[in-house]
């Protein structure tokens, strides 16, 4: 297994690489970065000093490999709009990042495995189609206006949920401050909520649809058969027996869920004014804030890439037949 | 035994279970109350962008000068009818020839820290601003001391502050007003990184703890004399869409919201809870008319602009008011020149909307109709959600130009990437949308954006001798009524010799909750330390 985890990280690492890459190309190709840093009333020659200044003035390669010379050393250069360690910028909004995007996840596949279930045996059943229209509605339906309507109807209209703000938990608790960690998570749970459900709504949907198929999958298999002849009970035949093979195809998603949870938070920190990563970077991309969007693209990959690792070890704990070589 | 056993462990699962139960449903009902309003102490606003930066002299940015402006005090400051009045100066003096400021401190001022502030820490803010090896961008050294031709500031005695500027300047005074004060000590004491999230003010409000992205609050300094500070506690919060922060304010979580978006105008309004101020702002939205002999080299229409008949009948041709009314959702007058009332030339009527007029005129001018009931054709280009609805305001002027035959292209472009390289290069046009930032209390502020003829703010390189001559005689004549006799014959000139299409004052819409006492200003400072509860 340790073989197979240093293969992947060194192809990760490749991956990682490709981003940096790609990013970087694209943001020198929508224009001449230094025009973003001068005022509009700046001459030739004040533009000329500050492209220098910048070191934009290089060869493209140069500059790209300036780069990677610095981010060996780890040091992923100073955001332009803070004036700070773009890594630190990034880092600080990180936290709240993750604390909605992983909730999203929770909402996402706990509520997807027994929507699925539900749905799964009740087969061609109102129940069934109802849940699956749900689905299939949610996936349909922009975050974005799904966000505004959760804030005017249950934030403004029924006013039990805050409309938008935040309250930090896992930024307590990254920095030992383990009792307002704690003290705070019923009152930031209040401010998750709403953001939480508009994010996840499209992969509970498209998870709910997930585990039905393939829990129609397993229901037919010969095994199961064998359980129900038993005597066993219905409730026990599908938990016990069917889940647990059913449960592959879900565990896969859940690491491209990730990356598909964070490609969405940029709307919905906007909408909700959740200060997270995800409206640093469309903010940096604006501002062609180039070392802070590296340094954002770094570490989601780093984030996406090794989550999809430990889920690819995860496979062969579920599924003996799984070897990793 | 095994029965005992197996009843147990199923006993101690349900145990688990129903703890689990009631965790999660004590949390549920935790998480469904009424949001928590402001209380009588504080007061909340709500801003559609964080601060990059809290550094007294990075700050560049309206929305981070609105925060900082309540934690700093300036020496003199600018009011919200234009008016220049003391602040933490009691009084100045002027050279002679113009060029020595002598402000004198008000005694026993101190910083947020308790540090005495006296001329030496004025003096030290001058002189930090200016310092290269900070390497500072902001609005002090990016632009206030360009603009007044700063020179150097240094203590006279504890109270007295000498700043000497490169040569007479009239608009200097306002200009110094805008560079916040600081204490030595404290900003000695910091590093750059440091400073930059640790301010410490010499206003009536002190800095209490910043929620990146999130929140700035503030709380006030008790004993602060040169200012009322109603409000205990500040908070600026950071709602990027303005829908929310409208939801916000009806909700009665914030008081104050800056940037309301004119169709939620009536929503505010109607809710009951809050209503919306409209201000005529003092952004100058026009249509450049791009005077470079490049376009008229490569177009028709590039060329027919350069003729000053020409640029008068498109006066004529657009319908500003209805443009106000229909893509702005306010009414506006038409500007007649660069310069924000009260400031404006008095004796100027707006031009008309008469299209008839405006062909007439252009048949005289020696552009008729063709057969295919085109004059000539031309390109405006404009930012799309820069400007208060920009790109419709940009299409809507195509279409009145392309009525009267001047049939036009419009191109929207990405302000940042496109519109900025274009416009600093003076490449935007032949016609081209701009909006430019002005202020209230002086019209040489607004006038300063035409100094030269290829001037770096002189977009569209407008090259008119007479008005550059009595633009050079300005730094001769110290006599007020001289002075804004010149100024009316510029803006004559300017009326004139039109090398705008005059459009409007960008307005500016606030909501602001029922329970404050709160009126906007027209320059889009947010200056709240006068709001009080109703």
């Amino acid at each position: 297994m340790w073989q197979y985890a240093l293969r992947r990280v060194l192809q990760s690492s490749i991956v990682i690489l490709g981003v940096t890459l790609i990013s970087f190309t694209a943001l020198h190709m929508a224009g001449d970065p230094t025009l973003l840093f001068v005022s509009e009333r700046a001459s030739a020659e004040e533009i000329a000093e500050t492209r220098a200044i910048l070191g934009f003035d290089r060869p493209l390669h140069v500059q790209y490999l300036s780069f990677l010379g610095r981010l060996i050393q780890g040091d992923t250069g100073k955001s332009i709009t803070y004036r700070q360690s773009a890594m630190k910028v990034v880092l600080e909004r990180l936290p709240a990042t993750l604390e909605l995007t992983l909730f999203a996840m929770i909402i996402a596949i706990t509520l997807a495995i027994p929507f699925g279930i539900i749905a799964s045996v009740n087969r061609g059943t109102p129940i069934d189609g109802g849940m699956m229209t749900l689905a299939m509605v949610g996936q349909s339906v922009p975050s974005f206006w799904f966000g505004i309507m959760l804030i005017l109807f249950v934030g403004l209209g029924l006013r039990w949920l805050p409309i938008s703000g935040h309250i930090p938990i896992l930024e307590p608790l990254f920095t030992g401050h383990f009792r307002e960690a704690f003290s705070n998570f019923p009152e930031a749970l209040r401010y998750l909520l709403m953001p939480a459900v508009t994010i996840s709504l499209f992969s509970l949907s498209r998870n709910s649809r997930l585990v039905r198929s393939s829990m129609l999958e397993v229901l037919s298999q010969d095994y199961v058969r064998t359980a129900r002849s038993k005597g066993l009970k219905e409730s026990v035949v599908v938990t016990r027996h069917a889940l647990r093979n059913a449960w592959m195809p879900v565990v896969t998603m859940v690491g491209l869920e990730f990356g598909f949870l964070l490609s969405g938070v940029v709307v919905v920190e906007t909408v909700f004014s959740w200060p997270g990563v995800g409206r640093l970077v469309f903010n940096a991309i604006n501002q062609r804030d180039i070392p802070l969007v590296q340094a954002s693209v770094i570490l989601f990959s780093l984030l996406f890439v090794g989550l999809n690792l430990i889920v690819d070890l995860l496979y062969a704990r579920l599924d003996p037949r799984v070897r990793l070589g | 035994m095994v029965v005992v056993k197996f009843t147990f462990e199923r006993e101690n699962r349900m145990k688990h279970r129903s703890t689990l139960l009631v965790i999660i449903l004590s949390f549920l009902l935790a998480s469904f109350g009424f949001a928590q309003m402001p209380d009588e102490n504080t007061l909340v606003l709500a801003q559609s962008t964080d601060a990059s930066t809290l550094e007294v002299d990075q700050v560049g940015s309206r929305s981070e000068a609105n925060i900082l402006a309540h934690m700093f005090g300036t020496l003199f400051e600018i009011t919200e009818t234009g008016e220049i009045i003391p602040y933490l100066a009691d009084s100045y003096e002027v050279s002679e020839d113009g060029t020595e400021f002598t402000f004198k401190l008000h005694e026993g001022l101190t910083c947020a820290d308790g540090e005495p502030l006296t001329a030496e820490d004025a003096a030290y803010t001058f002189q930090r601003a200016a310092d290269p090896a900070n390497g500072f961008t902001g609005n002090t050294a990016g632009f206030v001391f360009d603009a007044a031709g700063y020179v150097s500031a240094e203590a006279i005695d504890d109270l007295n502050l000498k700043i000497k500027i490169k040569q007479y300047q009239s608009i200097a005074l306002g200009l110094l007003s805008e560079v916040y004060i600081h204490c030595k000590d404290s900003y000695e004491a910091m590093t750059l990184e440091q400073a930059a999230e640790n301010p410490v003010g010499s206003g009536p409000y002190k800095f209490v703890e910043w929620l990146k992205d999130d929140r700035i609050v503030l709380e006030r300094v008790e004993g602060f004399a040169l200012r009322d500070a109603s409000f205990q506690t500040l908070i600026w919060r950071v709602i990027p869409e303005a829908s929310t922060r409208a939801a916000e304010l009806i909700a009665g979580n914030v008081d104050i919201i800056a940037g309301v978006s004119p169709d939620q105008v009536d929503a505010i309004n109607s809710s009951g809870a809050a209503k919306v101020q409209a201000v005529a702002g003092t952004r100058r939205i026009y249509i450049g008319f791009n005077q470079r002999q490049k376009f008229a080299d490569e177009s028709e229409g590039g060329a027919a602009i350069q003729n000053r008949d020409v640029r008068v009948a498109l006066q004529y041709a657009v319908d500003v008011p209805t443009i106000c009314a229909t893509l702005l959702g306010t009414e506006c007058e038409r500007a007649t020149g660069l310069v924000n009332p009260p400031n404006d030339n008095p004796n100027l009527e707006p031009y008309a909307y008469d299209p008839e007029k405006a062909e007439a005129l252009l048949d005289a001018a020696g552009y008729p109709r063709g057969d295919d009931g085109i004059r000539f054709k031309i390109k405006l280009q404009s930012p799309n959600n820069r400007y208060l609805n920009d790109g419709n305001v940009a299409l809507a002027v195509g279409q009145y130009l392309t009525d009267i035959g001047v049939e036009t292209e419009v191109e929207l472009l990405d302000f940042r990437s496109v519109y900025i390289p274009l416009i600093n290069a003076h490449d935007a046009g032949p016609l081209f949308l701009l909006g430019s930032g002005g202020g209230t209390w002086n019209a040489l502020y607004d006038m300063a954006d035409i100094s030269e003829p290829t001037g770096a703010t002189n977009y569209t390189e407008w090259p008119n001798p007479e008005w550059f001559t009595r633009w050079n005689s300005l730094a001769d004549i110290r006599d007020p009524a001289e002075e804004r006799k010149v100024i009316n014959e510029m803006l004559e000139i300017f009326y004139n010799d039109p090398p705008w299409l005059l459009m409007y004052f960008q307005p500016d819409f606030y909501g602001v909750s029922d329970r404050v006492d709160w009126q906007a200003r027209r320059d889009e400072q947010v200056i709240v330390y006068n709001a009080k509860l109703k």
